[in-house]
């Protein structure tokens, strides 16, 4: 049984909040299954010496994935808002894992995002949309490292 | 209990000590593929492909996987791996462990920022003896999140240990 955590958030509810509650559920050594109502359950997990355990998706990947998924949802809001299309994007990025003082912690990510475009004419735009995809930029906001974004646009 | 560090002064590729790639350090790779409308997919290397969108909260589509699900899932996995780290150090068994999270996003200045997360934890264990070691292994975890420790918001514990 999953239970989902909505009834810890009622205080200070304001109409701009939105709440994601999440729920994930030890299965053995370092693994778990994580489940968001709804969706499609993910496996996590660090791998210790067993192969079947490497397929699990680590807090790492989580954290830099949705830096880049945050990136992607806002890129296409704006290009949206600004009437634009473009034919491919994806976006590549790394995560750094340091140690700082008694811990570690992720002090950089580095974002590659790929556009294609069928006109050189929607190239400045795109560029917009890029900029403001990574300054407004929810999730990214919400992480103490700085984020870099690098953007190749191509015409094909 | 510390985590021990093994090398105070890490040797970096230019010599500086903390400001370049060292030897603690580690890196993850990710990419995402635009599919259609407002979704796309989550590639990492040897590891099953997530479907992704943008949540129905700012106009996505229901029931596919959200950066803001992920954000949210990447601090409480992170503290059951650390959990499960210092309940090794500590030496002692548990039968089960879950975490409800829940992220509060919230509308600053500069748009919409997580403000706050609560994860809250249930570990079970066999006897009441094993009690205050889950309570410390919990507290532990807590400290050492790396995930959490990356993030700007503030996170509210709420531990509790079960016997059964």
């Amino acid at each position: 049984m999953i239970r989902f955590a909505q009834a810890y958030v009622v205080q200070q509810m304001s109409d701009d909040d939105r709440y994601f509650p999440i729920s994930l559920q030890w299965t053995g050594r370092k693994t778990g299954l994580l489940s968001v109502e709804g969706k499609d359950v993910i496996r996590t997990g660090v791998p210790l010496d067993d192969q079947d355990e490497a397929s699990g998706y680590t807090p790492e990947d989580l954290f830099v994935a949705s830096a880049a998924i945050c990136y992607m949802n806002g890129f296409i809001e704006f290009t949206r808002k600004m009437h634009i299309e473009f034919k491919s994007f994806d976006c590549d990025a790394v995560g750094n894992l340091e140690r700082v003082g008694r811990s570690f912690e992720i002090t950089q990510i580095e974002m590659t995002a790929r556009v294609t475009i069928e006109s050189d004419e929607v190239r400045g735009k795109i560029e917009r949309a890029l900029e403001l995809a990574a300054k407004y930029c929810f999730v990214g906001n919400s992480m103490k490292c700085p984020i870099t974004h690098r953007v190749e646009i191509s015409v094909t | 209990m510390e985590i021990p560090i093994r090398k105070l002064f890490p040797r970096t590729q230019n010599g500086f000590v903390g400001v370049a790639l060292s030897e603690d350090t580690q890196t993850y790779n990710v990419r995402v593929d635009w599919t259609r409308d407002r979704v796309g997919k989550l590639l990492i290397d040897g590891k099953p492909t997530v479907e992704v969108a943008t949540p129905p909260e700012f106009s996505g589509p229901e029931g596919i996987i959200s950066p803001e699900d992920l954000f949210v899932a990447s601090a409480a996995v992170c503290l059951m791996t650390t959990f499960v780290t210092f309940t090794k150090k500590m030496r002692f068994e548990y039968k089960g462990f879950t975490v409800n999270g829940t992220g509060t996003l919230q509308k600053l200045e500069k748009g919409y920022q997580f403000t706050k997360i609560v994860l809250n934890a249930t570990v079970t264990v066999e006897s009441e003896e094993l009690r205050p070691k889950a309570q410390r292994a919990l507290e532990l975890a807590g400290k050492y999140c790396l995930v959490t420790n990356s993030m700007k918001c503030e996170t509210e514990h709420i531990n509790n240990v079960v016997v059964e």
